[in-house]
């Protein structure tokens, strides 16, 4: 019954789309939804047909909702997956969103990488550390040990750590004030204008500085994560004490 | 079914390849108004979605697809610039919206800089439209 009936199949179409909110907020909109269509077929004797049409398609539909509501959510949380789902969500309205979700992406990679290195020390403690004689190395050496001594020894899993946690904060406190920029933009009517500047304001210090640092070290060869590991360090100076 | 469906959808949501600059231009700035239009009815009285979008059809052609309405609803209640409540009247359940206080004073402030903005810019536009008649059109 489901499938022929128009006003089920929209509603099943609409529900597939509608994302990132509560049930109970679901229910309320469907609900709202199908108010709209009851009463523009029995009160206005509009075709179910016309009704639908006149709504929209159901995924634009839903999607108009479920951006709002998963822009919002991550905006007020502190979950890297909602924050990259959002940042994602807006990477597909243009290229300003997509900054912001390539931004969010190295941010959690670098954090990633500097914590994985914090547990690497505990496996492989002689060939995990800091060296900075010949040149600077930070991260997980595997058989290419330089001549020079390890310098932070039991001082690298704290700092490690508080580097990679310090980065995750800085991510998330990041993405918070971008997504809820975005909001405001996207809310406002002739705002679209406002976009580039925003980004380009509070993006830049922490990106560009890390995407440099990234560049220049890109000569590390670790087994899994090529890219990650050992070029991490935007924030490296406190490690020279 | 699905086929005549989307068919009609995409008509309507104009978006068969090569729709003029201009038409897209058009369907932006009702997007724009829309919010400032639906907290202008609210600023009558409180109103369900239907009576809303009724009450914008008949002002303006700034209802393009009538789905756009609730998102906005929603977003609004969600800013804390309209409240909602359902109510079952005459068997038909519908969710009425009103502005809270924070609410009117947005619609007020965005009205007045809206006035200020078209004042100005109508002056300037005026040459371009022949004097006999509009030259966007309605559809």
């Amino acid at each position: 019954m489901t499938t022929n009936n128009p006003l089920e199949s929209y509603i099943v179409r609409f529900r597939c789309v509608l994302a990132g909110m509560t049930l109970a907020e679901q229910e309320d909109i469907v609900a709202e939804i199908r108010a709209h269509i009851d009463e523009r077929v029995s009160v206005s004797g509009m075709s179910i047909e016309e009704t639908l049409a006149r709504l929209g398609s159901p995924e634009d539909l839903a999607r108009e909702y479920s951006r709002g509501a998963l822009v919002r959510r991550a905006g007020n949380g502190f979950s890297p997956w909602l924050i990259l789902r959002a940042a994602f969500a807006w990477a597909m309205t243009g290229i300003h969103g997509a900054g912001a979700f390539v931004t969010a992406l190295f941010g959690y990679a670098l954090a990633f990488a500097f914590m994985l290195c914090c547990l690497l020390k505990m496996v492989f403690p002689d060939e995990t550390g800091l060296w900075i004689d010949p040149d600077f190395n930070f991260g997980f050496r595997p058989g290419d040990l330089p001549q020079s001594h390890e310098v932070l020894g039991s001082w690298f899993q704290p700092i490690a750590f508080g580097i990679g946690l310090l980065l995750f904060t800085l991510t998330t406190m990041l993405m918070r004030t971008l997504l809820h920029r975005f909001k405001q933009w996207r809310t406002s009517a002739f705002r679209d204008s406002e976009a580039p500047r925003v980004v380009l304001r509070t993006v830049p210090g922490l990106a560009r500085r890390a995407a440099q640092h990234a560049a220049q070290r890109l000569g590390a060869e670790f087994p899994k994560r090529p890219n990650g590991i050992r070029n991490a360090s935007p924030a490296e100076p406190r490690t020279d004490r | 079914m699905r086929g005549i469906l989307s068919d009609k959808y995409s008509g309507l949501n104009g978006s068969n390849g090569r729709e003029d600059y201009a038409e897209r231009w058009e369907a932006q700035l009702r997007k724009g108004c829309l919010e400032m239009a639906v907290l202008a009815v609210l600023s009558e009285g409180e109103s369900y979605g239907l009576e809303i979008i009724r009450a914008l059809e008949s002002h303006s052609n700034l209802v393009l697809s009538e789905g756009t309405v609730y998102p906005i609803l929603n977003r609004l209640r969600e800013d804390g610039l309209v409240d909602s409540s359902w109510v079952e009247s005459t068997g038909h359940p519908r969710k009425y919206y009103s502005l809270t206080r924070k609410g009117r004073e947005r619609a007020t402030r965005m009205a007045e800089s809206w006035m200020e903005f078209a004042a100005g810019l109508s002056a300037l536009i005026e040459p371009l439209v022949p004097a006999t008649k509009g030259r966007s059109g309605r559809k």
